[in-house]
């Protein structure tokens, strides 16, 4: 069985449209934790995009890589980083934000323009569909098989990167000599320095 | 052309998850008392009297976490299509499968041992 040609146009206008309203959300909206769901919501849009183009496995990786993996990450750098402060009022802020809308919009169009003036190469063949994920594997393994390998290096240097840089183990000297802004400074990167240097 | 088949149950299911938080929500403001003070406004923390506000600095302890999630989640990404097609591979792609495994066993050894996985 298969989704009817009525209900693939019916879902791809409110994927569309979901992806372009939380899209809109996440500059306009002015709390940046509103904005960092938005963004989730944009991706899983997204997926349902792929997920209506074939590619269900790229869809899978959208939702774990982007959803689950980024936008997480976004969301505890919010957290960490969550202050309530007042800001003052920038001089002239509405030219400010007409020049930028205008800067976007020229964007817009010169994409725009690309988009249509190409000659995309649009392929008749069928898609593979259900069997697309076997022939990635099937790749992997044999003439992707190097890659693949190094793409574990690459994440277990990722990960080593991640903790030394998080455990702040190499505080340069400057930093904690000079006295660095009370509200720049983490709680814990304090206690993470002299612990440090009692190890040395 | 759509040729993925079986889809036509995630959109049921699409549907039906749609309902539920609508349902939720239009029965709990059916039946709940519309009484109005400051203890209905507080935030439910499971019968616990919630402290300060919610907004605000965690520790960036928790950013290792995540990173460390975030490196295994790319990892799934990876051996997903491995076991999609682990019945077409053979033994060579299973010990293949087990080197990237091992080199991604070493970084979590070296993060346990550096203290990320505890949670203080």
């Amino acid at each position: 069985m298969n989704l009817a040609e009525g209900v693939q146009i019916v879902s791809f206008g409110i994927l569309a449209a979901a992806v372009l309203i939380s899209a809109l959300g996440v500059v306009l909206l002015k709390n940046v934790v509103y904005s960092a769901f938005l963004l989730g919501g944009s991706f899983i849009s997204m997926a349902g995009l792929y997920f209506l183009l074939n590619a269900d496995f790229v869809a899978a990786a959208q939702v774990l890589v982007y959803v689950g993996a980024i936008n997480v990450l976004i969301l505890f750098a919010i957290m960490l980083v969550n202050k309530q402060e007042e800001y003052a009022v920038v001089k002239g802020a509405g030219v400010r934000q007409v020049a930028t809308g205008l800067v976007c919009l020229g964007l817009f169009a010169l994409l725009g323009t690309m988009v249509v003036s190409t000659p995309w190469a649009i392929s008749s063949a069928t898609p593979a569909g259900d069997s697309s994920i076997v022939t990635i594997g099937i790749h992997f393994f044999t003439d992707f098989l190097l890659p693949f390998e190094l793409v574990s290096v690459l994440l277990l240097i990722a990960l080593v990167g991640a903790i030394v840089l998080a455990r702040r183990e190499f505080v340069p000297e400057n930093l904690s000599a000079s006295g660095e802004d009370e509200a720049l400074m983490l709680p814990e990167r304090q206690r993470e320095m002299v612990s440090s240097r009692d190890d040395n | 052309m759509f040729v993925l088949t079986g889809y036509e149950y995630l959109l049921g299911f699409l549907l039906v998850c749609g309902f539920v938080p609508v349902l939720a929500l239009t029965a709990s403001k059916l039946v709940r008392p519309s009484r109005r003070g400051p203890v209905r406004r507080t935030t439910y923390e499971s019968g616990m009297e919630p402290v300060g506000g919610a907004w605000i600095q965690f520790n960036i302890r928790y950013y290792m976490f995540a990173l460390v999630f975030v490196v295994f989640d790319v990892e799934t990404v990876f051996l997903y299509p491995w076991a999609v097609a682990f019945s077409q591979l053979g033994l060579l792609a299973f010990v293949e499968a087990l080197i990237f495994i091992t080199i991604l066993v070493i970084g979590l050894v070296y993060a346990w041992r550096k203290g990320a996985l505890e949670w203080s």
